[in-house]
């Protein structure tokens, strides 16, 4: 590792502060900018670590939906949302191993905005709400493209909000060596409509795919998505683990599986 | 003294007479417990208080010259020295002897290693290595990949015999199709690690390395040192499977940076050098022809390839090594062919040649069975050749035919149903056949032994156990031999100063170190009879008392001091005379499925016959590794290239897939009763690459039985086969 400046603030308005250093970064659960700084791929004069500010952590009931700290692990979000939401329970216990779940932040994952993470699924599908140290964004509007989201410079995800379906299933397909969705798809039931959002696949990350919604919010069965062709794959990824045409199958199928566990 | 044999002659099944049934029972390694609880010390492992550590600095680019500017880096903390002195440029290949390629200022391959950085500690090291600036002249005239290669290196001779073409045209059924494998990783779990010390002229290095003899040489040569003053110690090797055949560049950098600044110094890989600068398993392209007449019988086999490898470097991989001898056919035809390219060494990989030699071949007996409407073990069995089908001369011992019966039998291959009969809701499943065939080699080696009065033993060699067991079947044979306990035998390996052995590589290790040993032992039985008073053949030797010639004493009173034996095993005759391999028959079951493409494997079963098995247990574990190797070939593993600029990209054991757990269902191994006589004094045959070869092309054959794709470009990823169901 190189020199630099590591500061741990106990309130999110210090950390907010301390972001305003030029080049400074924030610092959740490290499982990708760990990585990356060993790579010299960011190289940041300054880290700010989010873990010790206690007003970011935790789960907790929020009306008729789920407050979630930003700075939670995946390991507590799938212990604490059990009872409360199965399906995301289900999805943070299947995020790569147990040293990334004891590790890796909810906050951190929809900030980095992967496109092979899972939980930009689950919280594009459950009408997620991205709560910032500034605003709140819904996921609809957060979710950009490959690693890009609408934060602005400095700003911390502090919290994300979900509302609870009916009822929902995350339906991954892992690659086997690293466990990141190859596809995967979170499949959500709300009384006035379905939501089905997909990872892994597209070239543009996390996104809706709306067809299959219509449809699902239609006729609420597996063989609904049947008479929907997948996809285009050209706008899928193509890489060593799979072609776009691939991945666009995998939609499908996905989707097909999520429906008919749920 | 020494007792001596040149292996001209059959020699009699002595390990058949001795009474103490230490041999072939399963016995756990003597040296388990240590590496389960971290009391093995591994290369990387010896403290060493002042001992300095060195960094491999890695070409970023992949053809052109470069230079190094050390006073970049000088002023970093714990900064010691940055060296270019000796580097290979890869490591050297198996049995090579001689030093690997050193070529200067030159890059070839981009993360060729170029230079070592070395400091304090390894954190410091590793900085340094990063930040060292490199002023590279670079040449854009690369050749990444074979397809863009500009130099294709012909077989000199390539061997033809009677008109390929004609039989082809002539036969009632017939294939000619091509087959694809990408290149493979060892990855061993162990990666690459050299500690050296240097004491005036006397050099020291503890590593990580399969073949001692060879490595001490091959080091020696590449520092311009005698090999006299050179000491090479690998007690405990974490995984070789070829990876470690050759010196490798940590072990040379190692050494010239201890030499330049009097200490020690440690140089281990990081698994991303281990990826990109061992040497790869070259990718292939075969083309296989196979022409039968209408009686089922093979008239023609055709075996053509396309690999890759770096200039000058002297290594091929023997693509159809097996396909000479294992099949009858009058008319024969080979060809090979290597692009020059600026991608990493090619060399040799567990089980080099067969490994995805078989998987083309035995992929198309399956599809000629398919086409002539034979079962695929009929035609097999059909086509065992009576002497070799090229040169004529008997086989050893070769139970092919009943390695695919019993397995058959033992597998239920009577149940095996046509493509797409047996559905398991979105499951189709098939299951598959594939012959193993490996050709058996015997390589000079000496092991001394000595019997204590006290009824112990002790086996010295600078053998190797590479993970596969040659503790425990070293003093196994020993203690047999002698009639003690095998827990009275203690074995010592992985020293130079100990009597030079084989070394661990290509399957030889147990027959020809362990034909030393018994040699050493055997030496001391004679003795051990004429104090007794009767001939060697009369002598019985069984829980430290020895029988004969109507005299029975305890083994303390005949001797009064230590007896000490060194066994030394020549090749001879037999090594020419008769053709020898081990045989054996891979069954897989698999599971595909028909919405995503995946395999599962459920089941496989290898038969297998290697001459007289020394350690049941042991071996077993062998011809697992081969299985959950066939899985990955067949399924998962697979270099990748940029193709821009060669560089392995997936350089990991995140993108490189290597079977788990989940991957591997339950493997049952069944032997079949063999003793090779014409193979050396034990007739045991080799083991560990046998497991693998012909093991992924039962599993794709089963892909086929199931749901009727034909996997012909491996690995066969679930894309690869939803693309054609």
């Amino acid at each position: 590792m190189y020199d630099f400046e590591f500061e741990r603030p106990r309130s999110i308005a210090d950390a907010v502060k301390a972001l305003k250093t030029e080049e400074a970064i924030a610092f959740s659960g490290g499982q990708t900018l760990m990585p990356t700084m060993k790579q010299r791929l960011a190289m940041p004069s300054k880290v700010v670590s989010l873990t010790a500010i206690e007003e970011m952590r935790g789960v907790r009931q929020d009306g008729s939906g789920i407050w979630i700290g930003g700075a939670t692990t995946h390991a507590t979000v799938a212990r604490e949302t059990k009872d409360s939401y199965p399906a995301l329970s289900s999805l943070a216990a299947r995020i790569g191993d147990p040293a990334v779940r004891a590790r890796g932040t909810i906050g951190g994952s929809v900030a980095n905005n992967d496109p092979s993470a899972c939980y930009p699924a689950g919280v594009l599908a459950s009408r997620g709400v991205i709560v910032t140290d500034r605003r709140e964004i819904p996921a609809d509007d957060f979710f950009e493209g490959m690693f890009m989201t609408a934060l602005e410079e400095g700003e911390i995800v502090t919290a994300v909000k979900v509302e609870v379906p009916e009822t929902a299933h995350y339906a991954k397909f892992i690659q086997p060596a690293s466990r990141f969705p190859l596809t995967a798809v979170f499949v959500a039931k709300y009384g006035d409509g379905v939501r089905v959002a997909v990872t892994g696949a597209s070239e543009s990350g996390v996104f809706r795919w709306t067809e299959a919604e219509d449809a699902l919010s239609g006729d609420w069965s597996a063989d609904a998505v049947d008479g929907l062709s997948a996809p285009d794959g050209s706008d899928m990824i193509s890489d060593l683990h799979g072609t776009g045409d691939y991945r666009a199958h995998l939609v499908k199928v996905m989707t097909k599986r999520a429906v008919a566990a749920c | 003294m020494t007792e001596h044999l040149k292996m001209d002659e059959v020699q009699p099944r002595l390990l058949d007479e001795t009474t103490q049934g230490a041999i072939h029972r399963p016995m756990p390694r003597p040296e388990g417990p240590l590496k389960v609880s971290g009391r093995a010390t591994y290369a990387a492992e010896w403290k060493m208080d002042n001992a300095a550590n060195g960094v491999l600095v890695r070409a970023a680019i992949p053809k052109g010259h470069y230079k190094v500017d050390a006073s970049s880096v000088e002023a970093m903390p714990g900064f010691l020295g940055v060296y270019t002195d000796r580097m290979p440029r890869n490591a050297a290949q198996g049995t090579m002897n001689t030093n690997p390629a050193q070529i200067g200022d030159e890059i070839q391959y981009l993360g060729q290693p170029i230079a070592v950085a070395v400091a304090e500690t390894f954190e410091q090291a590793r900085d340094i290595a990063a930040a060292l600036k490199i002023d590279y002249d670079r040449d854009d005239d690369v050749a990444a990949g074979p397809d863009t290669a500009q130099q294709v290196n012909e077989k000199d001779d390539p061997f033809d015999q009677g008109d390929l073409d004609r039989a082809m045209a002539d036969a009632a059924h017939s294939v000619d199709a091509t087959y694809t494998t990408k290149g493979h990783n060892s990855a061993a779990m162990e990666p690459h690690a050299a500690l050296a010390v240097w004491d005036g002229d006397k050099l020291t290095v503890r590593a990580s390395l399969q073949m001692l003899g060879y490595n001490r040489n091959e080091l020696a040569d590449s520092l311009g040192i005698d090999a006299e003053n050179l000491r090479l110690l690998s007690p405990y090797i974490g995984g070789g499977f070829g990876s470690k055949l050759g010196i490798s560049p940590e072990a040379i950098a190692a050494s010239v940076a201890a030499k330049e600044l009097g200490r020690p110094v440690r140089v281990v890989m990081t698994r991303n050098n281990v990826f990109e600068t061992v040497v790869r398993r070259t990718e292939t392209r075969q083309r296989l022809r196979l022409a039968l007449d209408a009686d089922g019988k093979l008239t023609g086999i055709g075996q053509e390839n396309w690999q890759s490898n770096l200039p000058e470097e002297p290594f091929a991989e023997p693509v159809d090594l097996a396909t000479h001898f294992l099949y009858a056919g009058a008319n024969r035809r080979y060809g090979q062919h290597i692009a020059i390219v600026n991608r990493s060494a090619a060399g040799s990989v567990r089980a080099p040649g067969e490994a995805v030699g078989m998987l083309a071949l035995e992929n198309a007996m399956d599809e000629l069975a398919e086409a002539a409407g034979i079962d695929p073990i009929d035609l097999r069995v059909a086509n065992i050749p009576e002497t070799h089908p090229e040169n004529g001369k008997p086989f050893s011992s070769r139970s092919l035919a009943e390695c695919l019966r019993q397995g058959a039998e033992a597998f239920g291959w009577s149940a095996r149903q046509a493509p797409g009969a047996r559905r398991e809701g979105e499951w189709l499943i098939g299951m598959g056949v594939a012959s193993a065939a490996r050709t058996n080699i015997l390589q000079e080696s000496k092991a001394r032994v000595t019997l204590n009065p006290d009824g112990t033993a002790l086996v010295e060699t600078d053998m190797t156990d590479i993970g596969t067991g040659t503790y425990a079947i070293l003093g196994q044979i020993a203690a047999e031999m002698l009639g003690l306990p095998p827990e009275k035998v203690t074995v010592e390996l992985g020293d130079t100063d100990l009597p030079k052995a084989s070394g661990s590589g290509g399957s030889w290790g147990a027959a020809s170190a362990g034909s030393a040993v018994f040699l050493g032992a055997k030496g001391i039985r004679r003795r051990l009879a004429e104090r007794l008073g009767c001939t060697p053949e009369d002598l019985r030797l069984q829980d430290g008392v020895a029988t004969g010639g109507n005299n029975r004493r305890p083994l303390a009173e005949l001797m009064d001091a230590p007896l000490s034996e060194i066994g030394h095993l020549e090749t001879g005759a037999k090594s020419n005379d008769v053709h020898q391999a081990g045989y054996g028959a891979h069954f897989a079951e698999v599971a595909v499925n028909t919405v995503t493409g995946e395999v599962r494997v459920r089941r496989m079963l290898a038969a297998m016959a290697a001459g007289r098995i020394l350690n049941e247990q042991t071996a077993r574990s062998q011809v697992w590794g081969g299985q959950i190797w066939g899985i990955g070939t067949a399924l998962t593993e697979g270099l990748d290239h940029d193709p821009r600029t060669g560089h392995i990209v997936n350089n990991d054991l995140a993108e490189y897939h290597v079977p788990v757990n989940l991957d591997v269902p339950d493997l049952d191994v069944i032997f079949v009763e063999e003793r090779d006589d014409d193979a050396n004094p034990i007739q045991a045959k080799g083991i560990g690459e046998l497991g693998l070869s012909g093991a992924g092309a039962a599993i794709t054959n089963a892909i086929y039985n199931a749901c009727g794709v034909r996997v012909r470009d491996y690995p066969a990823t679930p894309d690869r086969i939803f693309s054609h169901l």
